[in-house]
């Protein structure tokens, strides 16, 4: 599975829609449960994931899907 | 005292061209805004035959539209009833039945009902209301408490406790017409309402965003619209620290104020936000959805009394009152009560004889136990129900957990009472806590407790949860945890 995929399937199971419905643009505030706890499941089940650890000055500048996968892929 | 519609209209006249609102690229003046919520109140009574009194609920969104539509419903007589989008269907259907609204507008997430768009209130009308002062006594707005005590309750919210709020809340805060706020609360509950109608009296601009999720759009529109000022919850502060550490301290030169609501927020917390904007006016105020900003305090002056709730806001009087409604004297402990315009008119539904239980001598009762010292600073103590009575002596579960939060591990906490497992006590104290540190025992946590709390304020049981469950406005549902 590579990294983007990995990482629809952890947005679409913590903001429970479909992975059908998550893109690489989708972003916070798109789905209901993509609110502010919301980001920072996804960010910490990412985190899991992939062995990683995000830095304060990472995390604030992912606002979409494309920019986790560019944070993930930046640490592996 | 002019009602907040009143001084909107008067900022149409003396500031046409200042811009009002700003959301993403759209910019309305103060004309326009002043325009289109005549037009909402034209429209609301054309289309639902809307009569004073009538409600209207809102699923509020921080979008133009809703703001026209909030202020056209006020100008047309009738009463807002702000909801979060994503109310359950149990408590919308309450809500509904309550209120009985004319109809229901916005986007619901989770409820299936037929709702109305709020641009279909800006359908062009060949003429339009003529601009009628609201009569004060009039109700404006009713909030549903989000249910810290079980069913959610009406509080009633006149035109008249509206404008006192605004004012209050300015006074204290200094805003300016110069000001430029960025919104990213809830416009459903109290403290987000109240920062749109401080900001649109006081001439100001509001920047719409509704959200802190998206700390990286709360940056980049705080420097593209040369933000100076916001307002947030203690729980958003920890966001924003958790996702972008100190950053906030570029801003130190821009951010003119900020209000915070009323939480439990660390004194280190509060110490950081000094640290980092030492020029900016941090106003963290007490209160409540019956009593909106009752006490302020501002951090940098009165830094030394940050561990208190602040002192009485200008225009409100706080006092202490027994259980028996005995106004008591200074470090007494017991009922802190407040008085003012701003205090709430009803609760919907209620019979006067009840609403008047509400209240000792004239001072509404917040429910939150504390004590007044000389120099009038509030130090609260606990809500008097979630008191935790062990063996007749009362622990307040606040105490307990402010000593639990600053144990290194451990993020957040809330105490409840649980029947005493050994039969003797009657109740003891159960400590949730959010814990990042799998090493942290519950041994270790008692033993760093025992030095600073008497031994029958000590939990005897611990859990661990992954979040500690908190209304919209930041407090903690103690209730939810007795579950």
């Amino acid at each position: 599975m590579d990294t983007l995929e990995k990482i629809i399937e952890i947005v679409a199971s913590t903001c429970e829609v479909e992975k059908s419905e998550v893109t690489e643009s989708s972003m916070v505030g798109d789905f209901p449960a993509w609110d502010s706890v919301g980001h920072l499941t996804i960010l910490s089940n990412v985190e899991e994931a992939f062995d990683i650890s995000f830095e304060p000055e990472e995390m604030m500048e992912i606002e979409d899907v494309k920019d986790i996968v560019e944070a993930v892929n930046a640490k592996l | 005292m002019m009602t907040v519609e009143e001084q909107i209209f008067q900022n149409s006249i003396q500031q046409p061209n200042h811009i009002a609102l700003i959301a993403g690229d759209e910019q309305v003046t103060y004309a326009q805004l002043w325009e289109r919520c005549l037009l909402a109140a034209t429209n609301v009574r054309q289309k639902f035959n809307l009569q004073k009194g009538d409600r209207v609920i809102l699923a509020a969104a921080a979008n133009i539209d809703f703001i026209y539509a909030y202020f056209g419903i006020h100008l047309a007589g009738g009463v807002c009833v702000p909801i979060d989008p994503d109310t359950n269907e149990t408590r919308f259907g309450h809500i509904f039945t309550s209120t009985q609204p004319v109809c229901v507008m916005g986007t619901l997430h989770k409820v299936e009902c037929t709702t109305v768009p709020f641009n279909e209130l800006l359908t062009e009308c060949n003429e339009t209301l003529p601009f009628v002062q609201p009569d004060p006594e009039q109700l404006g707005d009713m909030l549903f408490t989000t249910g810290t005590t079980g069913v959610p309750k009406g509080v009633a919210l006149n035109i008249k406790n509206l404008a006192a709020a605004a004012l209050n809340i300015n006074t204290f805060i200094k805003n300016t017409e110069e000001d430029i706020e960025l919104l990213a609360l809830p416009v459903s509950h109290s403290f987000g309402l109240g920062r749109v109608r401080c900001v649109l009296t006081k001439g100001g601009t509001l920047v719409l965003l509704g959200t802190f999720a998206n700390i990286k759009k709360f940056f980049s529109e705080m420097e593209r619209c040369h933000v100076t000022g916001f307002g947030m919850v203690p729980a958003s502060w920890g966001y924003i620290k958790k996702m972008s550490g100190k950053y906030i301290g570029k801003f130190a030169d821009q951010l003119k104020y900020i209000e915070i609501g009323s939480s439990f927020m660390p004194i280190e917390d509060k110490k950081l936000l000094c640290e980092l904007l030492p020029n900016t006016r941090i106003n963290m105020h007490y209160g409540l959805t019956e009593a909106s900003r009752s006490a302020f305090m501002e951090f940098h002056s009165e830094y030394d009394r940050l561990d208190t709730a602040g002192k009485a806001s200008p225009k409100v009087e706080v006092a202490i009152f027994d259980a028996n409604g005995k106004k008591l004297g200074v470090n007494e402990e017991g009922e802190v009560c407040v008085k003012g315009d701003h205090v709430t008119c009803s609760y919907w539904n209620e019979t006067p004889e009840r609403f008047a239980k509400d209240f000792f001598d004239g001072y509404f009762r917040t429910g939150d136990c504390g004590y007044l010292d000389a120099d009038g600073y509030i130090h609260l103590k606990s809500r008097i129900k979630e008191m935790i009575n062990v063996g007749g002596k009362k622990v307040s579960p606040m105490e307990v957990e402010d000593i639990l939060n600053t144990i290194p591990g451990i993020e957040d906490s809330a105490c409840i009472a649980i029947p005493d497992p050994e039969g003797v006590l009657g109740e003891v104290v159960k400590a949730f806590i959010v814990c990042k540190d799998n090493e942290l025992t519950d041994a270790e946590i008692i033993n760093q407790l025992r030095p600073k709390l008497e031994v029958y304020k000590l939990p005897v049981a611990i859990e661990r949860i992954s979040e500690i469950p908190k209304t919209a406005s930041g407090k903690v549902q103690r209730l939810k945890l007795k579950k």
